[in-house]
């Protein structure tokens, strides 16, 4: 059966259904280095019961179907790699629970990190956000996507955060996880019939299942934080004093930022953007805190609790101090070059977008985003640095991130290179470089977890079985291939 | 005069049992009936024994396969697909349906020669096992280190975390570290078509086993909880966490007990380790009990929380008559529970977290146990002082046979008090087995905060059959089954823990719906062959058609009760 705009205005009505060049256009690209692929339709669904039956469409028409819900994943994975019909979920927006009680809300596709949090301060509560997320990316997206929150080093609070969810299978068919399984109310994460079964959809960029709920932990907001900083000359020299602070379990969020991006974040006359790429534009306080602030910064918070705050942090002060007396380093609750530091980062701890002022250094931003140990961090630094250095980039003109993960077993890595999309020269040189950096990271170790565009061959090739199995549970899952077809292995 | 029925085992082809000699070495297979019983005996279900008792052959495995490694796992299955032999991997035979139940002959693949813990990786906080290692090895390992793996079930040094990622994996400090799904890094499974999956990083040839989840979808999902039907775990690599208790655990002031003197208190008495405090508090009724633990698992204090309300008389007795004296005289406190604090950070941090939890429970009324406080008591529950960390008492524990469970689970209010509603409706309904049966109708049930913030509890309530009765178990798998018939009908999954097994799965479609299609696809991709684990967590198509009429019209007869539509076949 043919695609037909019929079909599909028949199930979202005329009004939520697009074709017109303008709207193709603006779905067809993103800020990445992946090519630029139109798709056929665009549609907005509002109700599950669309996204089914938009699902049955496809599998009739054997139309592709791209779920969407914010866009802003910066890496391609909601491009329309073979066409098809764009299915945007934004309209989904509901927060359809939050549970004081046992401290849970339930989401759909179309709520955003800044509307979450802005509902959940207002009742006392907070979410755990991944640092770099756009205010207006997805919540479900993104936890979906496996991106690590800033409180991700504590083992009890960063992690494990996704409850229960609900997905329409390629088939059409509504399945939920976790103790909603059985139809009751949302409670729990495991099952059905096996217990971890969600995490199947986690990291599939849509191509098992479209999500259209997830219920995911929060925690009540502690006024009572406090914040430090110890900063280094290279990187290898934050790596024992960030081993020996998590072994002891000091602190909830911790996070190494190198000059490049805090001095981007702390830059005054950039501003966050709402759409990308965008044009570069000049900024001297960030010319200024670039070349003043230290090489590395390592920031760990404190938080309170919600009796005897001040006692809490005051137990885990007094042992973070004692690491740094043993290791010689300084602690420092400011730093002289930038006057509110403290108050600035504590601000992004919760609304963690003002490292997206980075953007506007030349427009776009291509990561290399992997998992390493921590024992191996400062060597996949010097890969990335002799790469760039073999491809005439500068290395300073590197931002870099580090969040280290459940009390520094592994350590979540972003690297960022810069360019101007508009200059095809500079855009070719850095995505040659971001190419080799990223094959010769894998190479090295390094591990990408979410193999968006090409770095899904170059790890699925050294993945085996796991390989195998991941295209045997698409095919039966998927037999006509609809669900976001060209991306992963499949 | 009647003749006794006789088992005669199946026997798997002659070229099969070649081949598996040829591989292992012919002291590493057997056929000889009393090595096979040995080696297949299994504990913890009711259905399985009444079977036994029924003389049904099917019990029994063909015959026994000893691997030493995971090439060997590999060669036995390969075997396996080439004859279309039945396979089925065992270590401990502690959970319910280690049976093989099909009629035809089944290899059953004993991992007992794989027990070696292979890494203890200090900078990376993980250790590496192979199948057959338990938690007592591992935590002796890493404990030298100054690392432990966050938790130990009921019997460390029984359950093996590889099977328990099959199955189970509760630990009484889940508050802190969760269950076993939150510590596992990697997973290597020989799948049954012999071909090796790896989960977590290292599936990445040339990357080091650091993250849990492996490259997109992570097919961790496939085989935690699977009951063995995706594959034989040969090896798991586990987290591990900092430990501030000592290099060793301390002993009890008596010393090591020999086999005879274990049921002496003496041995029962070791203090807890370094910067771990176990604190018992009770409370004057249920609701009180319920809120206050929905406080303290908010509080962001302790390590462990869990209520076990009558089980403290089997856990803690040192013989069948105290436990039974100590039941019907109500010895334990209805409303108890304890909270385990460690001192991970610091001495202070113990320090704070007592002064929180002495707050908590004197707002709801509660009454810490002290010596001068029911101090016969406390005395009675001092085992829990290592058995918090490292269990040993539940070797002993003295009761009748262990013959099943109900595991509910989900928000804290609607498990503890729709178990205690449901299993007291049950039990007055048909009658207990054994009076501790009735544990969590008199007093609180089996509670345990599986995360910080309340989201998520798991309660248990089991039953003791004599094993040696076939009534007894009649019933006690009746009364399993009739509570989970009654939970489903209320919209709760037949399991918390998600990990369900058949029956559960097939006959009990409102949990997905229609879930066991699914997991029938699933086990199809994995197994095209049908070899595996047959008749566990989700029936094959062929598996289902067998299954004989009188299961379908009494689950139905249950089901109708409930006011749930019978499954049709």
């Amino acid at each position: 059966m043919p695609l037909s705009k019929q079909r599909l205005v028949d199930i979202f009505g005329k009004e939520r259904v697009f074709d017109d060049e303008k709207t193709l256009q603006e779905y067809a690209q993103d800020q990445s280095f992946s090519p630029k692929r139109m798709p056929d339709f665009v549609v907005f669904a509002e109700r599950v019961e669309e996204v089914q039956q938009v699902v049955r469409f496809a599998n009739e028409t054997l139309t592709p179907i791209i779920p969407y819900s914010s866009g802003l994943n910066f890496h391609g994975a909601a491009l329309p790699d073979h066409g098809g019909v764009i299915v945007n979920l934004s309209r989904m927006n509901k927060i359809l629970q939050i549970d004081d009680e046992n401290w849970s809300a339930l989401v759909e596709p179309g709520v955003t990190f800044e509307r979450l949090q802005g509902e959940l301060m207002k009742k006392g509560f907070r979410a755990m956000i991944p640092f770099g997320v756009a205010p207006k990316q997805s919540v479900l997206t993104s936890y979906l996507e496996r991106n690590p929150v800033m409180a991700a080093p504590s083992f009890e609070y960063g992690n494990f955060l996704i409850m229960d969810t609900e997905i329409v299978l390629a088939d059409g068919e509504v399945f939920r996880t976790g103790i909603w399984c059985a139809g009751g109310k949302p409670g729990g994460p495991m099952g059905p019939v096996r217990n971890v079964i969600f995490r199947l959809w986690t990291g599939a960029q849509g191509t098992l299942g479209i999500m259209t709920k997830m219920g995911i932990n929060i925690n009540p907001f502690i006024e009572e934080r406090k914040l430090y900083f110890i900063t280094f000359h290279e990187l290898s020299e934050a790596l024992e004093p960030l081993k020996r602070i998590q072994r002891k379990e000091i602190g909830m969020e911790c996070f190494l930022l190198n000059r490049f991006n805090l001095a981007a974040l702390l830059s005054e006359e950039w501003k966050v953007p709402e759409s990308f790429p965008i044009d570069p534009n000049p900024s001297e306080s960030f010319e200024h805190f670039k070349k003043t602030i230290p090489p590395w910064v390592l920031a760990v918070c404190i938080n309170g609790a919600s009796r005897y705050p001040g006692e809490k942090i005051a137990y885990e002060e007094d042992a973070l101090k004692e690491v740094c007396y043993d290791l010689h380093v300084e602690l420092k609750e400011s730093l002289p070059q930038v006057s509110g530091l403290n108050r600035i980062l504590l601000n992004e701890i919760l609304y963690p977008w003002g490292i997206l002022k980075k953007f506007n250094y030349r427009g776009s931003v291509h990561p290399l985003t992997f998992k390493s140990s921590l024992s191996c961090v400062a060597d996949m630094e010097a890969v990335i640095k002799k790469v760039c250095d073999s491809g005439g980039y500068d290395a300073s003109s590197i931002g870099a991130y580090l969040l280290p993960l459940e009390r520094g077993r592994a350590v979540h890595c972003e690297f960022d290179l810069h360019c101007h999309l508009n200059d095809k020269k500079e855009t070719l040189k850095v995505k040659n470089l971001w190419l080799k950096a990223s094959e010769t990271l894998i190479n090295q170790g390094a591990y990408f977890d979410r193999p968006y565009g090409p770095w899904a061959n170059m790890v699925y090739q050294r993945s085996g079985h796991y390989t195998t199995k991941l295209r045997e549970i698409k095919r039966e899952f998927d037999p006509q291939g609809i669900l976001n077809p060209g991306k992963l292995c499949f | 005069m009647e003749m006794k029925k006789k088992v005669i085992p199946n026997k798997i082809p002659r070229e099969a049992l070649r081949a598996l000699e040829d591989t292992l070495g012919s002291e590493w297979v057997t056929e000889d009936r009393a090595i096979v019983e040995t080696y297949s005996r299994f504990s913890v279900d009711s259905a399985g024994t009444l079977r036994q008792h029924q003389k049904d052959h099917t019990m029994l495995p063909a015959c026994i396969a000893l691997p030493q490694s995971t090439e060997e796992v590999q060669a036995i299955i390969r075997i396996a697909n080439r004859f279309k032999v039945k396979v089925i991997p065992f270590t401990n035979g502690m959970i319910a349906f280690n049976g093989p139940s099909t009629p035809d002959p089944t290899i059953c693949v004993h991992m007992s020669r794989m027990n070696r813990v292979l890494i203890i990786d200090e900078e990376n906080m993980s250790a590496t096992l192979e199948a057959y290692a338990d938690y007592g090895q591992l935590q002796a390992e890493a404990m030298k280190k100054g690392l432990w793996n966050g938790g130990s079930p009921l019997a460390t040094t029984l359950c093996k975390l590889s099977s328990q990622t099959s199955f189970a994996g509760i630990w009484q400090t889940d508050l802190k570290y969760g269950t076993l799904s939150r510590n596992i890094i990697s997973t290597k499974v020989v799948l049954p078509t012999g071909d090796i999956l790896i989960t977590g990083s290292d599936t990445v040839s040339g990357t080091n086993c650091h993250w849990e989840y492996g490259p997109g979808p992570d097919l961790l999902s496939m085989v935690r909880g699977s009951a063995g039907t995706t594959g034989i775990i040969t090896e798991i690599t586990v987290k591990l966490h900092s430990w501030t208790g000592g290099r060793t655990l301390p002993e009890p002031p008596a010393g090591r007990p020999c086999i005879l003197d274990y049921h002496k208190p003496e041995y029962d008495t070791a203090p807890p380790p370094q910067r771990v405090k176990l604190l018992w508090v009770e409370f004057p009724d249920y609701d009180s009990e319920v809120e206050a633990l929905r406080t303290i698992a908010q509080s962001g204090i302790g390590m462990g929380l869990n209520a076990t309300g009558v089980y403290n008389s089997y856990y803690c007795s040192q013989t069948q008559e105290m436990t039974l004296q100590r039941v019907k005289g109500k010895f334990f406190p209805p409303y108890n529970c304890y909270v385990i604090l460690f001192g991970v950070t610091s001495d202070r941090q113990m320090d704070y977290e007592e002064k929180v939890l002495r707050e908590i429970v004197a707002e709801y009324r509660g009454t810490f146990l002290t010596d001068e406080h029911k101090g016969d008591v406390l005395d009675a529950l001092a085992p829990w002082n290592l058995d918090c960390i490292r269990h040993v008492t539940g070797y002993r524990m003295n009761r009748y046979f262990y013959g099943g469970s109900i595991i509910p689970g989900g928000l804290l209010k609607d498990t503890a008090y729709k178990t205690k509603e449901i299993w007291t409706r049950t039990i007055n309904e048909m009658g207990e087995t054994y009076i501790t049966d009735r544990g969590g109708i008199d007093d609180t049930p089996f509670l345990y905060a599986i995360e910080r913030g309340s989201r998520f509890w798991l309660s248990e309530a089991d039953v003791y059959p004599n094993p040696l009765d076939p009534k007894s178990l009649e019933k006690a798998r009746g009364l399993t089954v009739a509570s989970v018939v009654d939970f489903v009908s209320q919209k709760y999954p037949p399991i918390g823990l998600g990990v369900a097994i058949e029956p559960l799965t097939s006959f009990f479609p409102e949990q997905g719906p229609n879930a066991h299609l699914l997991f029938r696809k699933i086990r199809k991709i994995f197994d095209p062959n049908n070899i595996y684990a047959p008749g566990r967590q989700v029936f094959t198509e062929e598996e289902y058609k067998a299954v004989p009429q009188e299961v379908f019209d009494s689950i139905n007869a249950l089901r109708t009760k409930y006011g749930l539509p019978p499954v049709k076949r």
